[in-house]
């Protein structure tokens, strides 16, 4: 039984003439559209320069009226709620059980892939987080953006615990802002049962990422400039924040071989990719592999593990922060946190679960081994202070110079 | 040829062979994975003995004592439960008007819809994230969250209703109106008590396929998600799955599994009890299929 | 089929019933792409790097979508393998799909007789077990010490030692194929069921042997559910990242789904993820339509 041909004709589906048809009633209304939506302010939400801090160039950051600390003597609220923005198992558990039996506090954790996407969420405004930890690559932008709150001295007594150069580092003079979290180096790693010659006695330890025999078999960091500063680092350029075209051109060209010669993965789960053998080899930070042990399976040694730094301390060194961030809802909870953390015995509590050292006075990287914090055979794992003076610092970056650094890593990304 | 090759009529072994093989390499990796949940090492390659360690038993990291997963997993059911609220009577009404009504409005409705149908989730997923994180002021009710999640989980789900819908109109026809008209009823009435009873079976099953589709979404509630409290088990997994998964892993998506089974045995019961008068020479599990 | 006529009575209750419908559409899926054209053609803010939507059509910028088109092909094409790879590994896997597909669904719809509803039922299952479970299930068994590779080594016979999950396209191949063939077979499944047997037994009875009947009669009649299946199939498949991701965490099998993932909260390069998800979107809409059409004929064929 078909429908008469009328009622077919009637029926006809999309027909090119209504298609178009829609879209012109869709332009047409574009304008009253735009004029509708205009009033929701999309003005920019910055402006004005970015100020980057270095070792050469310490910087101390306005305080700025409309974003003032917090007032001194509150108590957090009972039952209230903390909220954390950090990486995956960067915190122990025990630890933020404690915290919360003590306070009365609840602790919420979230967690980021990397620092690029955490910094466009919390800008969104949409997300009350309370602390956050960045590396000192974003203080500048948040604190022109007024992402941050300013630090209340008074809730933080405990920063006389740590390393005396931490109470006025050259990325935030006079600690405004911020306090230290751990500090790290960024090195190889690799297992002695899937490579079997010792890595640390190449004349270029990093030519190795580069070598056919482990391709498929190795793993570098899922962050931007951490990876490709590697790249500069074989070649011996030691400025970790180039704009040299010449040397942007040198890292795209070995970059893109890198992909072709040995396919790395590209992740931030070391810790436990390399116990459980799924890779030989990876680019590797320093807590991850102290932290790696926790993961190696039941009746594994952890002999088997190596972590190569440069002697000479000039590979990366870095450390991350903890922040208080303006949009949260409970600052006082969060003064009493970064005071809770920066404890001595807390310290050492959260360090033996999560593997990176914190710059505690109590913690000394030359005894971590005899401490038990680390077995022999990552001994380089350890942090030395003289590392902060002669290491490399992954800096911010001017915006550009920051846009071109970001278009090589997306060209890497998209696999060439 | 041999009599067994030529002969038409012969049962189809290859057939049945393939198809067995299909079932098996369909649905036993997912069992091997229910099975590591009951694994009483960290491992979930090596199986070390049997325990409910990662249910209950493991004080911070099995499913009733972490928080962070059991707040998932009750995270996916209030966003099964509320998506499935909000886009059963929206999509079946919408169905309803669309089915009656001509013009070159509704045509377009109907062509979104089925867009919506096909279109890969990223895509709305990405729109919908940049609505939210551009388009602020007071009066924007979506935020990064369940209401973000919940706005775009419903445009997403709403073509299953739309065509399920429908296409049990198609087949029901107009005549019963026509005759509940003709002996007095309004159009509203008509519509109220002859055409929804007889659609009731197909607005279960979508009932049923919204929620079962809604609670293993991911790549909407991934990017439409706030803090680590909206965070719903497909989430988790994929977090999990690429850092340091435990066997929790496997016990979170076991429960989620064992709750969608739940939800399609009810909705398979219900259905089977809504057509129990029909005279259709399918019954069953083909009917509900093939309301589907 | 019925006839089609309005029932009598008021009309203004077909509009009222679907507006509601109508209006979360527009605003909830037709503005939301005009947000992202807003963004593509817009501002990018100095320090953060965000993207700042630009409403008024008149005041939109091309660059950011110049920039993508232009990094496609060409001496700087970054971008073409991965929308070529994509293009490739969605082929094969709906065309392994299909050859999966097919025959269980002819089996199911004409074999199956008694068991028709439970083979249904184990047919029916994937769709309700999640996505990432099943993915998890898969990283599992694949991964160097795990089921797949013990296997293969027949219990210590050889050493098969395959890095599965380290960037394989075969393994992400796969993978999308084991995701995405249960969307092929139900709607496989209800077009091969509509088939008459009695027009497969004539041809039969009229000494077309298997194969014939098949190709003459059988394929002929299931083409509107192929095109179908393949389209539900096709081109959500379009949009995926995260196989990828949890299969192959290289950057050598990315898709374009992976482009827009890694650019969308990536300072400065939201607008390209916009861009990418209107190439995208094109893409789709053709098929689109011929599904649209494929629906009408076959409406108009099943009558």
């Amino acid at each position: 039984m078909t429908p008469p041909p009328a009622r077919r004709r009637s029926r006809a589906q999309l027909s090119r003439r209504s298609l178009l048809a829609r879209g012109l009633v869709l332009g047409a209304s574009a304008p009253t559209l735009s004029a509708l939506l205009s009033a929701c302010g999309t003005q920019l939400y910055t402006s004005g320069n970015l100020v980057i801090a270095s070792p050469s160039h310490p910087v101390r950051w306005p305080v700025h009226q409309d974003n003032p600390a917090i007032e001194s003597g509150l108590k957090p609220q009972a039952g209230s709620t903390l909220r954390l923005y950090s990486y995956s198992d960067y915190i122990n558990p025990q630890v933020v059980k404690n915290f919360e039996k003590t306070y009365d506090v609840n602790i919420e954790i979230s967690t980021f892939n990397d620092t690029d996407e955490a910094l466009a969420k919390i800008a969104s405004g949409d997300l009350s987080y309370d602390i956050y930890n960045p590396s000192y690559d974003q203080i500048g932008k948040m604190v022109a953006a007024k992402l941050l709150r300013p630090l209340n001295h008074d809730y933080i007594p405990n920063i006389d615990n740590l390393w005396p150069n931490f109470t006025d580092p050259w990325y935030d003079q006079g600690w405004e802002y911020s306090v230290p979290y751990t500090v790290y180096t960024t090195g190889i790693g690799w297992r002695t049962d899937q490579v079997s010659e010792d890595i640390a006695q190449r004349d270029n330890p990093y030519d190795v990422f580069w070598d056919p025999q482990y391709a498929g078999k190795l793993e570098v960091i899922d962050d931007w400039h951490t990876a490709m500063d590697m790249v500069l680092l074989r070649n011996h350029i030691y400025d970790a924040n180039t704009a040299k075209s010449a040397d942007l051109d040198l890292l795209r060209a070995q970059l893109m071989d890198l992909l072709q010669v040995t396919r790395p993965k590209v992740t931030i789960t070391m810790y436990n990719d390399l116990p459980s053998g799924q890779i030989g080899l990876c680019q590797m930070w320093s807590g991850d592999v102290i932290n790696s042990i926790y993961y190696l399976p039941k009746g594994q040694s952890p002999d088997i593990l190596r972590y190569w730094f440069p002697a000479d301390g000039r590979g990366m060194v870095d450390n991350d922060l903890i922040v208080c961030l303006s949009g949260g809802s409970n600052p006082v909870a969060a003064h009493t946190f970064i005071n809770y953390m920066l404890d001595a015995d807390v310290a050492a509590l959260n360090f033996s679960y999560v593997g990176y050292q914190p710059p505690q006075k109590s913690i000394n990287p030359k005894t971590l081994v005899a401490q038990g914090y680390a077995p022999p055979n990552l001994a380089t794992a350890a942090v030395l202070p003289r590392y902060f003076d002669e290491g490399v610092h992954l800096l911010e970056l001017p915006p550009t110079v920051d846009g071109q650094w970001h278009e090589i890593w997306q060209e890497f990304k998209a696999g060439g | 040829m041999s009599g067994w090759w030529g002969n038409p009529w012969r049962r189809p072994r290859v057939l049945l062979g393939f198809t067995a093989l299909y079932v098996v390499w369909s649905l036993l990796p997912v069992l091997i994975a229910v099975m590591f949940s009951f694994n009483s090492g960290r491992s979930r390659t090596v199986w070390q003995g049997f325990s409910m360690r990662w249910y209950y038993g493991d004080p911070l990291r099995s499913v009733w004592h972490d928080p962070s997963l059991h707040t998932a997993l009750f995270h996916t059911f209030r966003l099964g439960i509320l998506a499935t609220l909000i886009t059963v009577p929206l999509g079946v009404a919408m169905a309803l008007g669309l089915d009656r009504w001509h013009g070159r409005l509704p045509q377009g409705a109907n062509f979104a819809v089925l867009l919506s149908f096909v279109l890969p989730e990223t895509l709305l997923a990405v729109a919908l994230l940049f609505v939210v994180t551009t388009v602020s002021g007071s009066w924007q009710p979506l935020h990064l969250g369940i209401s973000g999640q919940v706005a775009g989980l419903v445009t997403y789900q709403l073509s299953y209703p739309v065509v399920i819908v429908r296409s049990r109109l198609l087949t029901i026809g107009a005549q019963y109106e026509e005759a509940a008209v003709d002996l007095g009823a309004s159009q509203f009435g008509a519509v109220r008590r002859v055409l929804m009873p007889m659609l009731v079976p197909a607005i279960f099953a979508s009932a049923v396929l919204v929620f079962a589709d809604v609670i293993d979404d991911f790549v909407i509630v991934r990017y439409l998600s706030g803090d680590s409290s909206t965070e719903p088990v497909s989430v988790k997994i994929y977090n999990s799955a690429r850092g340091a998964p435990t066997p929790a892993l496997n016990a979170l998506a076991s429960l989620v599994l064992v709750a969608s089974i739940g939800v399609i045995i009810v909705g398979y019961l219900a259905h089977r009890y809504f057509t129990r008068g029909e005279d259709t020479h399918k019954r069953g599990i083909e009917a509900f299929a093939s309301e589907l | 089929m019925a006839d089609r006529s309005t029932p009598r009575g008021s009309r203004w209750i077909w509009p009222a019933l679907a507006m509601p419908g109508i209006i979360w559409v527009t605003l909830l899926f037709v503005l939301p792409l005009y947000v992202v054209m807003a963004i593509l053609f817009g501002q990018i803010d100095p320090i953060l790097r965000r993207p700042v939507p630009v409403w008024n059509p008149v005041k939109w910028n091309i660059i950011q979508f110049k920039y993508v088109l232009e990094h496609i092909v060409g001496s700087q094409g970054y971008f073409g393998p991965a929308l070529l790879r994509t293009a490739v590994y969605v082929a094969v896997a709906s065309a392994l799909c299909l050859l999966i597909a097919y025959p269980v669904a002819y089996y199911t719809a004409r074999f199956a007789g008694r068991r028709k509803g439970l083979l249904l039922a184990l047919l029916i299952a994937p769709f309700w077990i999640s996505y990432m479970m099943r993915m998890l299930a898969w990283i599992n068994l694949l991964q160097n010490d795990g089921l797949l590779n013990r296997t293969l080594s027949l219990g210590g016979l050889l050493d098969v030692h395959v890095n599965w999950l380290s960037g394989h396209a075969g393994t992400v191949i796969l993978g999308l194929t084991y995701g995405y063939v249960p969307y092929m077979i139900l709607p496989l499944f209800a077009g091969l069921d509509r088939i008459p047997v009695s027009t497969l037994e004539a041809a039969r009875d009229l000494g077309a042997n298997r194969f014939e009947a098949f190709r003459r009669v059988t394929w002929p009649l299931s083409r509107q559910a192929v095109i179908t299946s393949m389209l539900l199939t096709c081109l959500p498949m379009l949009g995926d990242y995260f196989t990828n991701d949890l299969l192959s965490g290289s950057p050598q099998t990315s898709m374009i789904g992976n482009l827009i993932n890694t650019s969308v909260l990536t300072p400065g390069q939201t607008g390209q993820a916009g861009a990418f998800v209107m190439i995208v979107l094109i893409v789709s809409i053709v098929p689109m339509l011929l599904y649209v059409r494929a629906n009408r004929e076959g409406e108009a064929m099943r009558s």
